[in-house]
Formats: C-alpha cells, structure tokens, sequence
C-alpha cells in the first residue's frame, strides 16, 4: 500500500518535467524558435550523453567536482566547529555574533573580485569563495540547533556522570544533527550555484567556463549542456547528503 | 546597567564592522601591492563614486528590478509553498522540478535568456525572480507543511472554508518559516543582481565593479564591494526589523540567533 502512494507520488513528480520537456520539443518543432537559439531537447541529451564519454568534458567536471568539495568541506568543518564554539561559551558567542551579523548578509560574489587579485586565478579563490558562501548557512543552523538542545538531555547526562567537556561531543552535537544536516543542505546547494559562477567569471577550466565559451561561440547546444550537469551534480550529491540524513538520524524521531 | 547592556549590543555590529576595515587595513598595509589598496583608499573613493550621476542612475537601476524581481518571486511563491505544504498532490507534482532547478545557477540561464529577450531590464529581472522564489517555495513549504494539524481542524469544526483556513490558520503559522525564507531571498536577489549584471554588461552595480576590475582600477573595485555590502548589510537589517516586528510572538524569550538559513 505504501509502496504504491510513493509510486504514483514519483509518476506525479515525473509530468511536470515531462511537460516542460514537451513544451520545450513543442516550442523548437512548431517553428516558434530557430534552432539555433533553442536546440530541440533530443539534440542537448544526445550531445549531453556523448561529451560525458569524452575525457576533456569529464576533466572539467572533476575541476568543478574538487573545488566544490574542497570548499564545502572546509565550509562544514569550520561552521560547525565555530557555530559548537559560539553556542557553548559565551565569551565566543559575544565575538562571533556582530561579525557574523555583518558578514552573513553581504553578497559574498561581490567580494569575487579581490579574492581573484589577492588569490589569483586558480582553485583558491573559487574555493574561498565557496567557503564564504556555504559557511554561514551551516554555521547559523549549528549555532541555532545547539542552542536549542533541550536543557534536561544534559542534566540528565550530567547526572549519569558524564564529564563536562565530553558533554559537547555527547549531547549537544548529536542532538543538534538535525539542524547541521538542514543548514548543510542548503549549503550544498549554494556552493553549486557559486562554484558555477565564479568559473563563468573567471577561469580557464570547470563547467561554469564550458558555459561561458559556448555563450561566445553561440553553440546554443552546448550551452545547456553545463547546465544540465550541473542541475545533475546537485541532484546526486542531494540525494548522497539525503542518505547521510537518513544514515545519521536513525532512531530519530522525524523531524 | 540594562540599558548600558543594550547599548554594547546595538553597537557591537559597528564594532564588528570597525574591526574588519581595521584588519583590512592591516592585511593592506602588510601585503602591500597594487592590486589591494587600504580600507582608507577604498572608502575615500566611495564618494565619488555615489556623487556620480551616471553611476548613481546605474546603481538605482539595479536596486529597481531587484526590488521589481523580488515582489514578483514573493508573491508567486509564498502561494505556492503553503499550497505544495498542505496538499500532497501539490507538493509531489512540484518538488522534484524544483530539485532539478534548485541547483542551477540562476545567473547562468543568463545567456539563454539574453537570446530570447535581449540584455534589458526584463531578462534581468526575470533571472532575480528566478533566484528568489525558489528558497521562499521551499520555506513557505516546510513552514506549511509543520502547521499543527489540530488548529486546522478546530478550524473547520468551526465552519472556515479551505481557503479561509488557509489564509487565517496556515498563513500566519507558517509566517516565521517564510520569513526565514525571504530573508535567504533577498541576499540571493542581490547575488543574481550583482551576476546577472555581470554577464550582461549594459548598466547596473555589478557592470561599475566588473569594468573597474578588468580595466584595473582597484580602488573602484574595493569601493563598489564596500557599496554592494552596505546594501546587504542594510537591507537585511530594515528586513529583520519588520520580521521582529511581525512575528514577535514566535520568538522564544531568550534571544535566538539571526536566521539566516
């Protein structure tokens, strides 16, 4: 019964894409658009499939794959560490708060520029600024999921003769997990979006710069080409960090 | 001394912001290269930067379609979120479409969209729109989706029909959650702006920082990064005091941290 809800759940998800996909073949087969700006879906799938077996294709995937790696990673690692930091001692709490309130909201593609003159035009400075993205969303839901960790879980801890410093990595972390999962989530998806940008505006490698030389050549085709990939590479590392969640948070009731 | 408490709390953004023009400074001074002038340079060129009437007419463009781009994604989309949140047919025809496009760079469809609709205001403000509804969809959602299911049926036994519940029960309930929401929006609204403007060269905040850039005059460059962040910064900041403002109640007593995500 209730394989047969998720089933027909999935067939429902599946029409609007199918839709769009059909407006899009509609639009090119009726003559509304010339192929050359709109290329008929069939053709960017083909193209998709054949350029995935190239070397030269997957090597720009890699390039985007590492620097998205490296930088959320970095970006997990630090904002949880700050946002436990900031959520246990006050004194941090007092130093963090005001810079994060400024930094937070500040478009950090902004900042692009000066990471590019002062890092220069290879990985570094598209991984800080992956970092500068993805960190904040993760720091502040790890600060957020901390802070509420109800107080009885760690009396109870503590009267079970858990040591004070152990109390952190026992207690608070684990109980926040939830919401350091949901603010990874939404990292992961921003560190897409920047990384792609970031090699539109500059570099000499990555999808984002597969995008920007089709634009200037005018191969309508292979720009939806980086597109899609990378719409796929979101799709699959969502759906890795999904798996983690479900892995993590066994036992869970659900959130 | 609570009021002394106030103060240091009020301040402490300013402190905050002191200190990392302070430590720019340093890091300037230290490094010492062309490419990186003093927060003091930086600054002293943002007046004549604002004090340019081109420039100025370039910046309130930008700042119009965002705030153009941004109204439209809000009110398409807190509809939609709270619909997708209540129903799960809704809910499961949009999701896995969202999914697809979530991690697409809005600014990306740039290009495309230039070929179909030139480099104007409308392409530009199509591709903020884009960047924006998706993060309030998907908060509205959530929101929607967690309201207690007990006031809702208090609520029919009452006798509101489905639309009422929806705007007098869901609404308000989910109203925290979408603001979170509209927050993450509006600093993604700025990104696709400064992007979107990037790509298509024509007029705007972001053109004046890239020119700068490719035509190597730093001090411009470092100028519009102060300008762009100052619009961030206090964009946000009028955004968090309608948000406190609004959903007051939901607030726990002790001070939660700014949400941003």
């Amino acid at each position: 019964m209730n394989s047969r809800v998720v089933t027909s759940d999935v067939l429902l998800g599946i029409v609007p894409i199918a839709l769009s996909i059909a407006l899009w073949q509609a639009i090119v087969s009726f003559g509304y658009a010339p192929v050359t700006l709109l290329p008929p879906p069939g053709m960017v799938f083909l193209r998709l499939a054949q350029q995935l077996t190239t070397t030269a294709f997957q090597q720009e995937v890699a390039a985007t794959l590492f620097r998205l790696f490296v930088g959320f990673s970095i970006a997990v690692i630090l904002g949880v560490g700050i946002g436990l930091a900031a959520a246990a001692s006050p004194a941090v709490n007092a130093v963090v708060r005001p810079i994060v309130r400024v930094l937070a909201p500040l478009p950090k593609v902004a900042l692009y520029p000066a990471l590019l003159l002062l890092l220069g035009f290879g990985h570094e400075s598209k991984i800080m600024l992956v970092v500068a993205d993805a960190l904040f969303p993760i720091l502040l839901s790890t600060y957020y999921g901390a802070s509420m960790v109800e107080q009885k879980l760690i009396w109870s801890a503590m009267a079970a003769g858990t040591p004070r410093h152990q109390i952190l990595f026992k207690v608070v972390l684990p109980a926040a997990v939830p919401s350091i999962l949901t603010g990874c989530r939404i990292g992961l998806v921003i560190s897409c979006i920047v990384v792609f940008l970031a090699e539109m505006i500059t570099s000499t490698d990555g999808l984002g710069h597969l995008l920007v030389t089709a634009a200037r050549t005018f191969q309508a085709v292979d720009m939806f080409v980086p597109l899609i990939t990378i719409s796929l590479l979101g799709l699959i590392l969502n759906g890795l960090l999904e798996g983690l969640r479900t892995y993590l948070l066994r036992g869970f009731p659900e959130v | 001394m609570i009021s002394m408490r106030m103060l240091v709390s009020r301040l402490a953004p300013l402190l905050a912001c002191l200190g990392l023009l302070g430590v720019w400074q340093l890091g300037a001074l230290i490094l010492d290269t062309d490419s990186f002038p003093t927060a003091i340079d930086a600054i002293r060129a943002v007046p004549s930067i604002l004090g340019d009437k081109e420039s100025l007419i370039n910046i309130l463009a930008s700042l119009r379609r965002m705030a153009v781009g941004y109204s439209l994604a809000v009110a398409v989309s807190i509809p939609l979120g709270l619909m997708m949140g209540r129903s799960r047919g809704v809910a499961s025809f949009f999701n896995p479409l969202l999914m697809v496009i979530y991690p697409v760079p809005k600014a990306a469809l740039m290009p495309i969209i230039m070929l179909w609709l030139g480099v104007g205001d409308v392409a530009k403000t199509l591709v903020i729109f884009l960047g924006v509804s998706l993060p309030v969809i998907y908060h509205s959602f959530q929101g929607a989706k967690a309201v207690e299911e007990k006031m809702l049926w208090s609520g029919a036994a009452m006798g509101l029909s489905a639309a009422q519940r929806m705007i007098r029960i869901v609404l308000p309930a989910a109203l925290p959650e979408i603001l979170t929401g509209c927050r993450t929006g509006l600093v993604l609204a700025l990104i696709t702006m400064v992007t979107s403007e990037m790509i298509a060269r024509q007029s705007g905040a972001g053109n004046i920082l890239f020119n700068a850039l490719d035509m190597g005059q730093y001090d411009t460059v470092y100028a519009m990064i102060i300008i762009i962040g100052a619009m961030g910064i206090g964009l946000d900041a009028a955004f968090e005091r309608l948000r406190s403002r609004l959903v007051k109640w939901s607030e726990p007593r002790f001070e939660i941290p700014l949400s941003f995500a």
